[in-house]
């Protein structure tokens, strides 16, 4: 083995390391993008027993969007095993407790139930904010696309900005401005 | 910018272009004044006063020259979503409720549209500066759900010739 291909062997199963910002993202889109370069789907040798899954560092999970009234109507069902040990959680509720665990689960759930899906999860860094341990900033090398466009509010706009864009209607004549 | 607002933008610049005018506040015509209400005090006198003044808009406003006579909306083929903050603030008064149809000047559909996505932009948070003082349009001050980020749909939004449209099938059958 030359060199050359001795390199391309080590880039070839290296793990990448991604960076995923969930800011006004939704989750259970998310969770499918992300599952794909959690398992390896996104490379030309993935095989199901080739172990070249990648790790996903998501951050602003706390900043995640659900889409109209999905926050008070996404519940999320827990039994401890004892009669009457059934709580049902509302997603604002859950998000509440830890702003980590509704993107947790979702990218759990799109995953197949089998016995990689523990290990591939582990492999899954999820930060409520932008504040990320120092030994795991370094590793990323690679920024995942985000899927929506985040909007932006009518207060971060510059006042000229606003005032100059195009208008599409003017007041009547004698209109009295309030 | 989303793609709405950047196709305006493109048609305002295209339109300036075009007539190879600048653009001045020179009018032949009576030029459309609007009011505004002043508020003074001198001693124990409240003054309000009602002073004309030339709308802002004027030099900023897109062209329309559409025979069939649409709304602005409608001529310029606009698709406006719920985030196109810099549009849906045009139809809203300084305490964010939606102007009357006979000022904005849109058809009853486009109406109904404009207002619905006023609403979504709304409770998204989108134009927490355009509200009644004192009032939670920031996100972050608000309560149980309605802290965190929401984003709509505009397919959901109903087109008003269906709804009417339904009614007299509803009338005809009784």
């Amino acid at each position: 083995m030359t060199a050359y291909k001795r390199v391309q062997q080590w880039n070839t199963f290296a793990r990448v390391w991604h960076l995923y910002d969930a800011t006004w993202q939704n989750p259970f889109e998310s969770a499918q993008r992300i599952m794909k370069y959690l398992k390896g789907l996104h490379k030309p040798i993935y095989h199901p027993l080739n172990d070249c899954g990648d790790h996903v560092v998501v951050i602003n999970s706390g900043e995640i969007a659900l889409l109209g009234d999905e926050w008070r109507k996404r519940v999320y069902f827990h039994h401890t095993g004892y009669p009457g040990g059934a709580t049902w959680t509302l997603a604002w509720e859950l998000h509440d407790k830890d702003p980590t665990m509704i993107m947790k689960k979702a990218v759990y759930n799109v995953m197949d139930g089998n016995l990689q899906r523990r290990y591939t999860m582990q492999r899954l860094h999820i930060y409520p904010d932008d504040d990320v341990p120092e030994k795991i900033k370094q590793n990323i090398t690679n920024q995942i696309r985000q899927l929506r466009p985040v909007p932006k509010r009518l207060d971060r706009y510059a006042p000229e900005e606003v005032q100059r864009f195009p208008k599409v209607m003017d007041w009547p004549k004698n209109y009295i401005l309030r | 910018m989303i793609l709405g607002a950047l196709k305006l933008w493109q048609r305002y610049t295209c339109l300036s272009v075009a007539m190879c005018v600048p653009r001045q506040n020179v009018h032949l015509s009576c030029a459309k004044m609007i009011k505004e209400i002043h508020e003074s005090q001198e001693g124990n006198v409240r003054i309000f006063q009602g002073v004309n003044i030339l709308s802002p808009r004027e030099p900023y406003l897109v062209k329309t020259d559409d025979s069939r006579g649409c709304c602005t909306i409608c001529s310029l083929g606009l698709d406006v979503k719920h985030t196109d903050v810099l549009i849906l603030s045009q139809f809203l008064r300084s305490d964010g409720c939606m102007l009357p149809r006979r000022v904005t000047g849109l058809c009853r559909n486009q109406q109904k549209r404009m207002s619905k996505m006023v609403a979504m932009a709304q409770k998204a948070g989108l134009m927490p500066n355009i509200a009644p003082p004192k009032s939670k349009m920031d996100p972050k001050r608000r309560y149980k759900w309605k802290k965190y980020n929401t984003y709509f749909d505009e397919s959901t939004i109903k087109d008003v010739r269906s709804i009417t449209s339904g009614k007299k099938g509803a009338s005809t059958q009784m």
